[in-house]
């Protein structure tokens, strides 16, 4: 759980947002003018927590709730 | 400065040109921040800076034929993203890279074949040129030293991935803009029957 919240911290962080605006069902898409802008923290938060993703391990998250899981299952 | 109003054709593809040069130089600009020092980092911060310069330039060249640069919204980029899915790690993020300077110089190469180009285009387009060469180098190298992290497998169906989003980009951007590409072409046709 604490990991959850550090997870959204960052992404918070990241994305300019408040933290209460990235509720687990809102899809990424909706938080940013740019499609790059996602890359850049997804990236970020590659660097950030020291983990690598592939493309198969990404495919099919659209938001926030699914993100976080991504993250927070690699860092269980 | 010309006395002469430019096509809003040409003033509309030069400010296309300059879009995407502003967002190439944001996009990397921001990774570079977020990256590990290295010598990736160091060609990056170069690569950036070569994109913001560029957007100058297309500003500087517009000026000179007597325009402004129009506003135009989403970049030839973004629509990339959204055909090949996002670049998950630094590597995809290089390939999709490599494959749209790739394309960006096959077409500077094309518009700057056109034999009536105005002598300031020409010359823009010449100067970045130059640049973008380096650009597909170090990022050809970059992937290259990435084979014993990534696989070489994994960088090559990579790179088949983002070539085919590009076929789609190229085909979906060339058909929404018909009429700037028709002015290209009508271009090209004058100048090879010369």
């Amino acid at each position: 759980m604490e990991r959850v919240a550090e997870i959204k911290a960052k992404m918070a962080e990241l994305l300019s947002q408040p933290v209460d605006a990235l509720g687990d069902d809102i899809e990424l898409t909706s938080l940013v003018n740019s499609s790059f802008v996602l890359v850049e923290m997804i990236i970020e938060m590659q660097e950030e927590f020291d983990v690598r993703f592939t493309q198969q391990e990404v495919t099919g998250v659209t938001t926030v709730g699914q993100l976080v899981k991504v993250f927070a299952d690699r860092l269980a | 400065m010309t006395s002469e109003p430019i096509d809003e054709n040409l003033r509309w593809i030069l400010s296309f040109y300059r879009t995407s040069e502003i967002s190439g130089a944001l996009f990397f600009g921001q990774l570079a921040r977020s990256m590990r020092p290295g010598p990736v980092q160091r060609d990056m911060t170069q690569h950036f800076a070569d994109e913001a310069q560029h957007a100058h330039y297309w500003t500087a060249c517009l000026e000179q034929l007597g325009a402004s640069a129009l506003r135009l919204g989403q970049s030839y980029q973004d629509q990339y993203i959204m055909a090949a899915g996002m670049p998950v790690n630094l590597m995809e993020v290089l390939a999709i890279t490599q494959v749209f300077e790739k394309r960006v110089f096959s077409q500077y190469a094309r518009h700057s074949r056109l034999l009536d180009l105005h002598p300031v285009v020409k010359k823009t387009l010449t100067k970045i040129m130059d640049d973008e060469r380096w650009h597909i180098e170090w990022i050809r190298d970059a992937l290259a030293g990435m084979r014993d992290d990534y696989g070489e497998d994994v960088i090559a169906a990579t790179l088949a991935r983002f070539h085919a989003a590009d076929e789609d980009v190229y085909a979906k951007t060339a058909t929404e803009h018909q009429e700037r590409i028709d002015y290209l072409m009508a271009h090209s046709r004058r100048n090879d029957s010369k």
